[in-house]
């Protein structure tokens, strides 16, 4: 397969291989590579630049102190680190207590994600925001902001149904049809 | 529709974070039931919820995070290499080790206390935040107490009984002020059907005049309304009565349905 970042360049997979031995040079390129989109996310969730790069820092600490924790085998790399990105932010959002947070940095496993489809390959960063937003473009736009309020700001079916004022059965149809929706967007698009 | 079905449908919310803990407990049961097709969807569902971080507004993360990641790393990576080296013990004289150990541990506790500060100072400002918006809620719930208590006890004030078509319904009262308002309030309202909203008309006293369109609202989850109209879009001399229809989410520029409450005006 040819990376996306160049006929010489390693896969992702391979850069965490190599930080199991503790190799810099490849923790500096993974950092390259995928510090931009980590930090927009984490600056989305919290709305706020320090904090955000507190944050930012402790993800790619665990990655380096934790590389074990990625398994190939398991999913691709970038959602890996997004998920663990996301899950690292809403908690600071929350306020967990840092002795909790610590205590999920020895035993947090994070969740198995399905292999990348074949066309998702090719992407480079630009591409998957430019294809992303213009699919979210084609929902409702109660859709498009029950899906943001669950995702950037980690709120349940019933919270997003009391902050818009909205039956909750409303609310899941919107989120469920406008997920499936940016799926077959997705599916079509390759 | 099947359990298995029902499951299914759960599985892109789940992958969200967004089930409720009802749903979320019955579904990890499902899923540790090992479930080989809710497995697999939800592999699906995590990717996909995965690449919703692309909506996030482009960022660039300072040099100075880089530089201070870097030290980090490097300054670990060098103790790793130092403690896999063999020691030679001929070469390094004890007292020597006993430096670079007083060393690492004085810059372990250092690293280990600013991250605590630095966890204080977060914590302390998150606080500060969270104290300072509900002072900005409470201050704003003041305003508004404020507001409608003038409007109720001020003698320029109208009250309009506003009687429902429906004799099941409750009846609504409309205290409006000429200057701050319309203050609209009920008991035992029942909940507008579907995706619904109901939608306060000021009816024009002009002949053929158009209903005018004001506030949505819908009653709280005890049935209650308490809803401040501060700009209503017709004076109350040009306006013959209030009415209030169900309309879709988002209300309407003309009615489209048959008014569920009127009151008139004078």
């Amino acid at each position: 397969m040819t990376s996306k970042y160049g006929d010489g360049a390693s896969s992702d997979a391979t850069l965490v291989d190599r930080l199991l031995q503790k190799d810099v040079r490849a923790f500096e390129e993974l950092y390259d590579r995928h510090s931009r989109i980590v930090y927009a996310l984490v600056v989305r969730i919290l709305q706020q630049s320090p904090t955000a790069e507190e944050v930012v820092q402790d993800v790619f600490l665990q990655l380096w102190r934790n590389a074990a924790q990625y398994q190939a085998a398991r999913g691709p790399f970038v959602p890996w680190l997004l998920t663990l990105a996301r899950n690292r932010a809403l908690d600071h959002l929350r306020l967990k207590s840092e002795r909790q947070r610590r205590r999920e940095d020895q035993t947090e496993e994070l969740p198995a994600i399905s292999q990348a489809p074949e066309y998702e390959k090719a992407l480079d960063e630009k591409r998957r925001a430019e294809r992303v937003r213009s699919l979210i473009g084609t929902l409702s736009a109660p859709q498009k902001k029950a899906i943001e309020m669950a995702y950037f700001e980690g709120l349940s079916h019933s919270e997003i149904a009391n902050a818009l004022h909205e039956p909750l059965g409303t609310v899941k149809s919107w989120i469920r049809n406008g997920l499936l929706r940016l799926k077959e967007g997705l599916q079509t698009a390759s | 529709m099947s359990e298995q079905d029902q499951f299914r449908e759960l599985i892109e919310a789940y992958a969200l974070g967004a089930l409720d803990p009802t749903e979320r407990t019955a579904l990890e049961a499902h899923l540790a039931a090992g479930c080989p097709e809710c497995a697999k969807a939800l592999g699906e569902a995590r990717y996909l919820v995965s690449q919703l971080a692309y909506l996030a507004p482009p960022a660039e993360p300072s040099d100075m995070l880089k530089a201070r990641l870097m030290r980090t790393v490097r300054a670990e990576e060098g103790v790793a290499r130092a403690s896999k080296a063999k020691p030679s013990s001929a070469s390094i004289p004890y007292w020597l080790w006993a430096g670079v150990a007083a060393l690492l541990l004085l810059s372990v506790y250092s690293a280990w206390d600013a991250r605590r500060l630095q966890s204080e100072v977060q914590e302390v400002k998150a606080r500060e935040a969270a104290e300072l918006k509900q002072r900005g809620q409470l201050e704003q719930e003041l305003t508004e107490a404020k507001h409608e208590a003038w409007i109720l006890t001020d003698p320029s004030t109208k009250k309009i009984d506003i009687m429902p078509s429906d004799k099941e319904m409750p009846k609504l009262e409309a205290m409006w002020h000429p200057e701050l308002g319309i203050y609209i309030t009920g008991q035992k309202m029942p909940m507008p059907k579907g995706n619904k909203v109901l939608q306060l008309w000021l009816i024009p006293k002009a002949p053929g005049g158009k209903p005018m369109p004001s506030h949505t609202f819908w009653p709280d989850a005890n049935g209650k309304i308490a809803e401040m109209v501060d700009d209503p879009p017709e004076v109350m001399a040009q306006t013959k009565a209030l009415a209030i229809t169900e309309e879709p989410a988002g209300g309407s520029q003309q009615p489209t349905s048959t008014p569920l409450w009127v009151g008139g005006v004078s």
